[in-house]
């Protein structure tokens, strides 16, 4: 048996992220003892409609997240308990609506610092409608084996150290909610552990008193003994006592109040609990609270150390009279395990997960990240710059000092052509019409294909594959091409020619050439091949990205990376196209009609469909 | 609970009609000459100047001056400000006019768990203890308000005559008022004075509590609580608070001085527990510390630094019931954290750590403080089958 929550016991709770946690941590509970759900509902207006996953062992539910409580009773008629989870500010009102709801009978409340006279308010609505205001500040309430309310109990392991799938033979009546467990954990190592342990929460003037619950203890025939810790501050622990002294009481009280080293302290120092703050010597204060509780009968040892031995004393009494009847103790391992979450088991090496992805190039997982094995922090320390990453993350090497800088020299060369050219015109276009800065620089970028800039990686592989098949045999080469290819990449140019040399190809391939060490079999074979088209037709030159293609192959840049390089260079433009564009504040731009050929069918009547 | 100094206090006496007599609080000296040049009352009133900070018995360490005229206030401020009481720092005055008065009474209205309680006397002033029982006392139900007839009546039985004590009920019904709508938590007003001959009453000293957990939904409060320790805060402890207020569950910290066993405890039950079994068994604490609702691994590592520079201390109790939901691996990094650097910079010199704690990942949190034996660390680590406080006893004994 238990008091105030049991197997029928079905919970809303009001809340956040706060009460979700608390709600699987219930689950958990719910799981060990198998039986329902006890959340059926979270009412929490900034979440309204979304569905919280809460795994109840393996089998995941989904519990749904009402903005209001009175059509999360509609849908669950079942719930009688609230559990009140959200912040101070709003407290008193979500509480307030649970107690004036008809079908709920308990409501418990986990938020700190609810002002004094809000909580004198609920306790007194409560006690008009004959319900149970349990808290403020309360951990919860725990009933073993029968209910979980909060996260009272702790983890899933403790929860079975503490016995909690089965009633023991002790009520546990708690203010401090770490201390509530540590008093179930002493009923389950001295004693036979708990029916139900409530925190009644350390605020001055909580929603419910210890008398309240010692006389609901007293009525549940399976609770032989109660063990209270109290402390310093107000007058509960004296009322427990005068109770306990009215008559003859059934159960057994065991009791430790804190706050006897307020004796010694100096004059108005206080802490703990904001009820602890009352009582020095006097009324309220520990040393008059043990005497009235030691005086009316219970047991009360002067440390909490102490509680160990008063429990096992009281319960080896319990065996000796007969009221508690030795049960022999649940094998352990015949409870369910808790199903480990795919870390865990990997943790421990008895699971195989087939990857879903590789990477070979970088990793995130230290304290920064790591490209190709190199921390980003000391890649920069070592006087690198953006060339040397890109060759990391591109080619997975860390590229010599002439390499980087031809590196370098191309995407400089590479980032920008003007505004006419198709990748530039739609991004500036995008940004006219108003579209923010990732989409319009992907609609220029979009325009990247094989006729504008994006023949970089075709030229650099059939030069290759030249220098490889057909190495002295341009004519070989150029026939191979015709036939199998087409137009050869890398070669012509719309406005460049001969007499008109692109400054890019011929600043590029002198720098090459001349000014590093760079052995350029693919650069060679390009310039080889010009001379013959050239001969053909005065434009079919060595373009831009030929000439990047073939030094690229050269510098052992893998072949489907070479696009990579006009795309990276000319983002930088098109980034800046787009910042140009909202700096002028440009206006939305269309085709002026003279710039079209209308080279439609003249106006025509529609004929009837038929 | 949240004691206010006597300037708000009486900002808010204002706010709803409970006479007070005529202040100002000043930082400056200076500016009370100024303030008396555009104020009559300063220059014609005999003046009392009063220290404006949270340091009890004022009186004996001469930080009340009383019966000065203008220039006497401003010699009495100059000497005050600046003046150092242990840890704490006249930084504000309080200068009032001190009314010449017939009779001195006594008022106050305390919060209880079904309400308040009004009390009232005819005798007030500094020998109210002596006639305790000539209080009259009034039990006002939670969001009642007595009208001012009822509380006339009251006033007649606690011996107030005639008109006054129709003006007496007329104060305490505002005094409700204020109480009620400030979410006070306790007002006494000892004395509130009379000068008969043109009827004017005032609160001459007021000691009011507020429940600053309402803060939320009080605008106009501008001021700061006062200590709640009976003492100015320290500078280690105003780390401490400021920490707390930024963070997701707490931290707190108190200094004791000349105690030998620190405290580095978590809960707000089960930090008393230890307090308690240190005193039970003969030592002294250093401090008074308590981490709940699972904090951020730096600021209880934060915490522990201030901990491990208590002066002359030879203990550590890192103490803790089994917690619900506080991570012991998560807050025990940030307490490994504050012992490593405390003892690079030579703290922890002969100093025993006692550590017992369970709760979620109670294991590796444990296992990880152990490893700081092999540091050099004098700790001695126990799980959940120690009981909780008994560490203490294995301290005071070795």
């Amino acid at each position: 048996m238990s008091i105030l929550a049991n197997k029928d016991t079905r919970a809303v709770i009001i809340g956040g992220v706060a009460g979700v946690n608390a709600a699987k941590r219930m689950a958990q509970f719910d799981f060990l003892i198998n039986r329902p759900l006890t959340v059926q509902a979270f009412v929490y207006p900034p979440e309204a409609g979304q569905q919280k996953e809460i795994f109840r062992g393996g089998e995941l539910k989904n519990v749904t997240v009402y903005s209001s409580l009175a059509p999360s009773l509609q849908e669950h008629p079942e719930i009688n308990t609230a559990l009140i989870y959200i912040g101070a500010s709003r407290g008193y009102q979500a509480a307030k609506e649970a107690i004036e709801a008809p079908g709920i009978k308990l409501i418990s409340m986990i938020t700190e610092g609810i002002p004094e006279k809000d909580a004198k308010r609920l306790k007194k609505l409560a006690d008009a409608h004959g319900k149970i205001f349990n808290g403020p500040s309360s951990i919860g309430i725990m009933s073993a084996g029968e209910c979980r309310l909060g996260v009272i109990g702790g983890e899933f392991k403790n929860l079975k150290l503490c016995n909690l799938y089965r009633a023991g033979s002790f009520g546990v009546l708690t203010k401090s909610g770490g201390l509530s467990n540590e008093a179930m954990w002493l009923c389950a190592q001295n004693g036979n552990g708990v029916t139900s342990a409530v925190a009644i929460g350390g605020d001055s003037f909580p929603g419910t008193d210890f008398v309240t619950y010692l006389e609901m203890f007293e009525n549940d025939p399976e609770t032989k003994a109660v063990v209270m810790v109290g402390e310093v501050g107000g007058s509960l622990e004296e009322e427990a006592a005068e109770w306990l002294a009215a008559s003859k009481r059934r159960i057994r009280l065991i009791a430790a109040i804190g706050g006897t080293c307020q004796e010694v302290l100096p004059q108005g120092m206080k802490f703990g609990h904001a009820g602890a703050k009352e009582g020095k010597k006097g009324a309220g204060s520990a040393r008059s609270k043990m005497n009235a509780l030691r005086e009316a009968g219970a047991l009360v040892p002067d440390t909490f150390g102490g509680l160990s031995k008063a429990i096992k004393q009281v319960y080896q009494e319990l065996l000796a009279s007969g009221d508690i009847k030795p049960e022999p103790e649940i094998d352990e391992a015949v409870l369910p395990q808790l199903p480990p979450s795919v870390q865990e088991v990997m943790k421990q090496g008895d699971v195989v997960v087939e990857p879903l992805i590789r990477t070979t190039i970088s990793d995130d997982r230290g304290e920064e990240p790591r490209y190709s094995g190199y921390a980003a922090s000391e890649l920069c320390e070592k006087g690198y710059g953006i060339e040397d990453v890109i060759a990391l993350l591109w080619n997975k090497r860390l590229p010599s000092r002439e390499e980087s800088e031809i590196i370098k020299r191309i995407v400089m060369i590479s980032a920008d052509h003007g505004p006419a050219v198709s990748g530039a015109f739609g991004s500036i276009i995008a940004a006219c019409a108003g579209i923010d800065m990732p989409q319009a620089v992907s609609a220029g970028m979009t325009m990247i294909g094989p006729r504008f800039g994006g023949a970089v990686t075709n030229a650099g592989k059939y030069f290759k594959m030249g220098v490889k098949d057909f190495p002295n045999d341009i004519p070989g080469f150029l026939s191979w091409m015709k036939d199998n290819v087409g137009p050869v990449p890398g070669i012509g140019h719309r406005v460049k020619s001969l007499k008109n040399p692109d400054k890019r190809v011929s600043y590029l391939v002198d720098y090459v050439k001349n000014h590093t060490s760079l052995h350029t079999p693919c650069l060679n074979f390009a310039l080889e091949v010009q001379k013959i088209t050239t001969a053909k037709k005065d434009n079919l030159i060595l373009n831009v990205d030929g000439t990047i293609g073939c030094i690229l192959m050269d510098l052992d840049f893998p072949e489907h990376s070479l696009n990579g390089f006009f795309v990276l260079a000319r983002t930088i433009g098109m980034i800046g196209h787009w910042i140009d564009q909202n700096n002028q504040n440009a206006r939305l731009i269309r085709l002026y009609d003279y710039l079209i050929n209308y080279a439609v069918k003249p106006e025509r009547p529609v004929p009837d469909k038929k | 609970m949240a004691k206010i100094l006597e300037g708000p206090a009486m900002k808010l006496f204002n706010k709803w009609g409970i006479p007070v007599p005529n202040y100002v609080v000043i930082m400056d000296p200076n500016r009370l000459s100024q303030l008396g040049e555009a104020n009559k009352w300063l220059r014609e009133s005999k003046l009392v100047v009063k220290a404006h900070e949270a340091i009890g018995g004022r009186w004996k360490l001469g930080l009340v001056k009383i019966g000065l005229n203008l220039d006497e206030a401003i010699e009495a401020s100059k000497e005050m400000i600046g003046t150092k009481i242990g840890t704490a720092e006249v930084r504000q005055v309080i200068i009032a006019e001190m009314l010449e008065h017939d009779e001195e009474y006594y008022f106050s209205i305390i919060g209880n768990k079904d309400g308040s309680e009004l009390l009232l006397s005819t005798k007030g002033g500094v020998d109210i203890e002596d006639n305790w029982h000539t209080v009259k006392r009034l039990f006002i139900p939670l969001d009642e308000t007595p009208s001012v007839e009822s509380l006339t009546e009251v006033a007649l039985e606690a011996g107030f005559e005639g008109e006054v004590a129709e003006r007496v009920g007329k104060i305490a019904s505002r005094l409700i008022l204020c109480f009620d709508n400030e979410d006070a938590q306790s007002i006494e007003i000892n004395p509130l004075v009379i000068r008969k001959s043109d009827m004017r009453f005032a609160a001459l000293d007021a000691v009011m509590n507020v429940d600053w957990d309402a803060r939320f939904r009080h605008a106009d409060w501008d001021f700061k609580p006062v200590s709640e320790i009976g003492r100015p805060y320290t500078e280690a402890e105003q780390q401490i608070m400021d920490i707390d207020s930024r963070i997701k569950g707490s931290v707190k910290f108190v200094e004791v001085p000349g105690g030998e066993v620190a405290l580095l405890t978590a809960g707000g039950g089960a930090s008393v527990f230890y307090a308690d079994a240190v005193v039970a068994r003969g030592g002294t604490i250093a401090n008074y510390a308590e981490y709940s609702g699972d904090p951020a691994d730096w600021a209880v590592e934060a915490l522990t630094e201030t901990i491990c520079k208590l002066p002359n201390i030879k203990h550590i109790i890192v103490g803790g019931a089994i917690a619900n939901f506080t991570d012991v691996r998560a807050t025990f990094s940030g307490i490994i954290n504050g012992f490593r650097d405390s003892k690079s910079k030579g703290y922890l010199e002969n100093v025993k750590i006692w550590v017992r704690r369970g709760g979620p990942n109670e294991a590796q949190g444990l296992a990880a403080i152990r490893k700081l034996q092999e540091e050099g660390f004098d700790i001695h680590v126990y799980d959940r089958s120690m009981p909780m406080t008994d560490i203490v006893d294995l301290a005071l004994k070795s």
